[in-house]
C-alpha cells in the first residue's frame, strides 16, 4: 500500500511538474507576443489603413434563443460597429418569448423569400425577413435547433467572405471588427482569428457600450475577471507562438467562411461548438496541406456576463468540460500525430492530457496526499508545503496575467478595480479553483448521460447607466 | 539537496517573484502616469503651434522645435496625424525642414535596424516626411520581411511621385494577400500616371502568372485607357484573367466592351459567366438583353442569379422577360425569376452591390 502511494505520489509530481513547465513556457512566449500585438494595436498609422476600403467585407452571425429582454440593444450595437463593410444575420432558432416579434417591431422587418441556396443543411426555415430602417440587417426566423444549428443557418445566409459568430448577449466594442481584420491586412494567410472576451458584470454599459469597465466587488464574477485575463492575455498568446490555439471563443471570433463550409459547418451534437469546430478546422487544413494561421489577437474586445451564482456556473464549467472530452475523444486520432504538426504533437495533447486529466489528477492528488498521510506513508510537513507550492504557482500565473494586461491594455483604470484584481489573483486559489475542479470532475460522469445537455443560463442583463 | 529543500526553494522564490510582480505592477501606473503628465502639456503645444502654422501665424521653425521636444513615436504619430490636415506644398516645406533635424536623422537611419519597430518607426515617419532623396530607403522598406512595415512604406506612395517606387510596388502586387493588395491599389491610384505605363507594360505580359491579379488591380482604377487592353485579354487562356476581365469592362460602357461581355458571357467557366452577366447588367445596353435571358437558363445558380439581377437594371424590358420567365418552361429559370422579382428595391440594391 505504501509503496503504491509513493508510486502514485511520484507520477503526479511529474505530472504537475510537465503541466507547470507548459505553462511557464506559455509564459515565457505570451511577453514577445503582447508586446508585437500592442506596439502595433497602439500604432495609429494602423489605425488609418484599417479604415482604407481594402478591408475584406464581414458577415456577423447572431444566434438568439429566448434573448427577449436583451436582443434590441444587442442587434443595435451590434449594427453601429465601425466597419466600412458588414452585415448581420440575426437567426431567431425558435425562441419561446417574443424575440421575434421584437425585432420586428425594432427594425421595422419585412418578409423577403429566401434567396440563397442551403450550403449547410439545418432545421427548416420560418421565414426571411430585412429590415426596413437597417440595411445591413437580415433576421432568419427557424425552427429550434440548437447554437450550432442557428450559427449554420447564418453561414447559408451570409454573403460575405469572413464570418464571425457573435452572441447575442455579447456587446462588441465599436472597433473590434477593424482590429479584428489585422492580421489580414499584414497578408498573413488566416483560416480563423479570435478575440478577447472580457467579463462584462458590473460594468457600465451605455446604448450597447462598455462605457466604464470595473472589476465586480462579487466574488464569483470578479474571480471570473482573473480567470479570463488569465485564459486570453498569457494562454491563447504563448499558443501563437506554439502552431495556434485549439479555442477560439464561440463568443467572438472570425472565421473564413470557406473553411467553415469546407469542414460542414459547427457541429449540432457538440456542447461546445467553438472548440470542437476550430480543432476540426485544424485537422481538415492539415489534411489538405493548406499553409494556415489561426492566430489570437488580445485588442479586439467582446464583454459578456458571466455566471453570477455557484450554481449556474457550475453547470457551465461542466459543460464546457464535457464538451472538452467529448472533442478530444473525437479527434483522438490527432494525438501525437506528426501529420498534424504541432497542433497533434502539442496542443491537442496539452488539451487532453492537461486541460483534460488536471481535474482528475488533482482529485488524486488530495486523495492520495490524504491517504498517505493517515497511514503515516507521506511526511505531512512536505505535503502542505507541496500543496503550498502548487497553490503559489496558480497564484503567480494569475498575477502574471494582471501584469500582462497592466502593460499592455490597462482597461480597469482604478486603484479599486486593480487592488481587486490583485486580490482575486490571490483567492482565485483558495477554495475557486478547487470547486471548478469539482465541476470540471462532474463532466466525466455526466458525460455519458448529458452529453448534449446544455444547461439553463439565467442572465441578469447588463446595467445601463 | 532534499526534495523537501527543492521545495521550500521554490517557495520562497515564488514569494519573492509575487512581492516583486506587485511592486512591478505599481511602479508600471506611476511611471505611466508621470510620463502622461509630463508629455501631454507638449503635445498640446505642438497641436497649438502646428494649428497656428497650418494658418500662417506661426513659423516652420517653431513646428520643428516643437517636434523635438516631444518622444519620436509621439512625434511621428503628430506627423502622421497633421499631413492629413495640411496643404500638400507647405506639407513638402516641412518634410524639406525635417532633413536637417538630429530625431529625423536618427529615424531615418533606422531603415535598416535589425529590429522591426525601428524599422516600422522609419517607415512610418517616411509615409508623410520621405522626400526624393528616400526613394532608396522606402524602395528597400516596400521589400521588408515584416509586413506591417511593408505596408506604412507603401502609404509613402500617396505622396512621393516615383516611377521607381510605383514600380517596385506594381511588380510586387501579385504577390501579396488579397486584402494588402486592395490595400495597394488604393495607394497606388494615387501614382496614376506612372501607374498606367507601368500597367500597359504589363498587360503585354501575356504568360506572366501574375496577370490576374494584375488585371484585377488594372480593373479598380476603372481608367479608359485601360479599356482596350482589357478587351483584348478576353480571349485569354486562363479562367481567372477573363473573369477580371469580364467584371473589369462592366466600368467601361463602349461598344466593344458589350461585345466582348457577350462573349465571356457563354464562356466555359461559371465565375465568368456570373461575372460578365453583372457587368453586362452594369451597362445595361438593350441589345444585350437576349444574352441574359439565356443566362438565366444556366446550369449554375450564380449565372441566373447574377443575370436576374441584371435584368432588373433593364427598366421594362427586363422586367418582362423576368416576368415570361416566371412562367416560362426552364423550372429552374422560374425559380431565379420568382426569387427576384419578389426582392425588394432595397433588397435588389443590396444584391446589386
Amino acid at each position: 500500500m505504501s509503496h503504491l502511494i509513493q508510486a502514485s505520489d511520484v507520477i503526479i509530481l511529474a505530472y504537475f511538474l510537465a503541466l507547470n513547465t507548459i505553462y511557464a513556457l506559455l509564459l515565457v512566449l505570451s511577453i514577445p507576443e503582447i508586446w508585437e500585438q500592442t506596439r502595433l494595436a497602439e500604432d495609429e498609422d494602423f489605425q488609418r489603413l484599417m479604415q482604407s476600403d481594402a478591408l475584406p467585407p464581414i458577415t456577423i452571425l447572431v444566434p438568439a434563443y429566448n434573448e427577449s429582454a436583451t436582443i434590441e440593444a444587442s442587434v443595435t450595437a451590434i449594427l453601429t460597429l465601425e466597419y466600412r463593410t458588414f452585415e448581420v444575420v440575426v437567426v431567431n432558432d425558435g425562441s419561446k418569448d417574443d424575440t421575434l416579434e421584437r425585432l420586428r417591431h425594432a427594425f421595422d422587418l419585412y418578409e423577403v423569400p429566401r434567396t440563397y441556396p442551403e450550403t449547410i443543411s439545418t432545421q427548416a426555415l420560418r421565414g426571411v425577413y430585412r429590415s426596413r430602417t437597417r440595411t445591413r440587417l437580415l433576421v432568419i426566423d427557424k425552427e429550434n435547433g440548437g447554437k450550432a444549428d442557428s450559427l449554420n443557418a447564418a453561414i447559408n445566409a451570409s454573403r460575405f467572405p469572413l464570418v464571425i459568430a457573435a452572441d447575442a448577449d455579447t456587446l462588441i466594442e465599436p472597433d473590434a471588427l477593424l482590429r479584428l481584420t489585422r492580421p489580414f491586412l499584414l497578408g498573413r494567410r488566416i483560416a480563423a482569428v479570435g478575440g478577447t472576451v472580457r467579463v462584462a458584470n458590473s460594468c457600465t454599459v451605455q446604448d450597447g457600450r462598455v462605457t466604464d469597465a470595473r472589476v465586480p466587488r462579487r466574488f464569483l464574477p470578479g474571480i471570473q475577471v482573473v480567470e479570463y485575463l488569465r485564459a486570453f492575455l498569457f494562454g491563447r498568446l504563448g499558443w501563437n507562438r506554439l502552431g495556434g490555439s485549439l479555442v477560439i471563443s464561440g463568443a467572438f471570433g472570425l472565421f473564413r467562411k470557406e473553411y467553415l463550409i469546407a469542414v460542414g459547418g459547427y457541429h449540432t451534437t457538440s456542447v461546445v461548438e467553438d472548440l470542437d469546430l476550430v480543432v476540426r478546422l485544424h485537422r481538415h487544413l492539415r489534411r489538405e496541406k493548406v499553409r494556415y494561421e489561426i492566430p489570437f489577437i488580445p485588442d479586439p474586445v467582446a464583454w459578456t456576463e458571466v455566471p453570477e451564482t455557484g450554481l449556474v456556473l457550475g453547470r457551465q464549467r461542466e459543460r464546457w468540460h464535457r464538451g472538452l472530452i467529448a472533442a478530444m475523444w473525437e479527434y483522438k486520432g490527432m494525438l501525437f500525430n506528426p501529420r498534424y504538426g504541432r497542433v497533434g504533437l502539442l496542443a491537442v495533447p496539452f488539451y487532453t492530457l492537461g486541460e483534460m486529466l488536471a481535474p482528475v489528477v488533482e482529485v488524486l492528488g488530495y486523495v492520495i496526499t490524504g491517504l498517505g498521510a493517515a497511514f503515516g506513508v507521506i511526511n505531512m510537513s512536505f505535503a502542505l508545503l507541496f500543496v503550498l507550492v502548487a497553490w503559489g504557482y496558480g497564484m503567480l500565473l494569475s498575477l502574471w496575467a494582471v501584469v500582462l494586461e497592466e502593460v499592455s491594455f490597462r482597461r480597469y483604470r482604478r486603484p479599486g478595480d486593480l487592488a481587486r484584481l490583485l486580490l482575486y489573483a490571490v483567492l482565485e486559489t483558495l477554495g475557486y479553483r478547487q470547486r471548478t475542479v469539482w465541476w470540471r470532475l462532474r463532466a466525466f460522469f455526466t458525460l455519458r448521460t448529458q452529453r448534449r445537455v446544455w444547461g439553463e443560463m439565467t442572465r441578469k442583463g447588463f446595467a445601463t447607466s | 539537496m532534499t526534495s523537501r529543500q527543492f521545495l521550500l526553494i521554490v517557495a520562497i522564490a515564488q514569494g519573492m517573484l509575487f512581492v516583486a510582480l506587485v511592486i512591478l505592477i505599481i511602479l508600471n501606473r506611476w511611471i505611466r502616469l508621470r510620463r502622461r503628465a509630463k508629455v501631454n502639456p507638449r503635445q498640446i503645444e505642438l497641436d497649438a503651434v502646428m494649428q497656428r502654422w497650418a494658418l500662417g501665424q506661426a513659423s516652420q521653425d517653431e513646428v520643428l522645435r516643437a517636434l523635438a521636444r516631444l518622444p519620436v513615436p509621439i512625434a511621428i504619430d503628430a506627423l502622421v496625424t497633421w499631413s492629413a490636415r495640411v496643404a500638400s506644398e507647405r506639407w513638402q516645406e516641412l518634410s524639406r525642414g525635417l532633413e536637417s533635424q538630429w530625431w529625423a536623422r536618427a529615424v531615418r537611419a533606422n531603415s535598416r535596424s535589425a529590429r522591426w519597430w525601428k524599422r516600422l518607426d522609419c517607415a512610418r515617419f517616411l509615409s508623410v516626411a520621405a522626400t526624393p532623396r528616400d526613394i532608396g530607403r522606402v524602395r528597400q522598406l516596400l521589400r521588408d520581411p515584416h509586413p506591417a512595415v511593408e505596408l506604412a512604406a507603401a502609404t509613402t506612395l500617396e505622396r512621393v511621385d516615383s516611377p521607381v517606387l510605383v514600380a517596385a510596388a506594381l511588380d510586387q502586387l501579385p504577390f501579396l494577400g488579397p486584402t494588402v493588395q486592395a490595400y495597394y491599389a488604393s495607394v497606388l491610384k494615387r501614382a496614376r500616371p506612372a501607374v498606367l505605363r507601368h500597367l500597359q507594360h504589363l498587360f503585354r505580359r501575356q504568360g506572366d502568372p501574375r496577370l490576374p491579379r494584375i488585371v484585377e488591380f488594372a480593373g479598380r482604377l476603372e481608367e479608359p485607357v485601360l479599356r482596350e487592353p482589357f478587351t483584348t485579354l478576353a480571349t485569354h487562356p486562363e479562367a481567372e484573367v477573363r473573369t477580371q476581365v469580364a467584371r473589369a469592362l462592366g466600368k467601361f460602357p463602349h461598344a466593344e466592351s458589350v461585345a466582348a461581355l457577350g462573349f465571356l458571357v457563354q464562356d466555359e467557366a461559371w465565375p465568368v459567366r456570373a461575372q460578365a452577366a453583372r457587368s453586362l447588367g452594369m451597362i445595361a445596353d438593350p441589345s444585350t438583353l437576349p444574352a441574359l435571358r439565356e443566362a438565366l437558363r444556366d446550369t449554375e445558380w450564380w449565372v441566373r442569379l447574377r443575370a436576374a439581377l441584371a435584368l432588373t437594371r433593364f427598366g421594362a424590358g427586363g422586367r418582362n422577360a423576368l416576368l415570361e420567365a416566371e412562367v416560362g418552361p426552364h423550372a429552374e429559370a422560374r425559380d431565379m425569376a420568382g426569387l427576384v422579382l419578389g426582392l425588394s428595391l432595397q433588397a435588389l440594391s443590396e444584391y446589386a452591390a
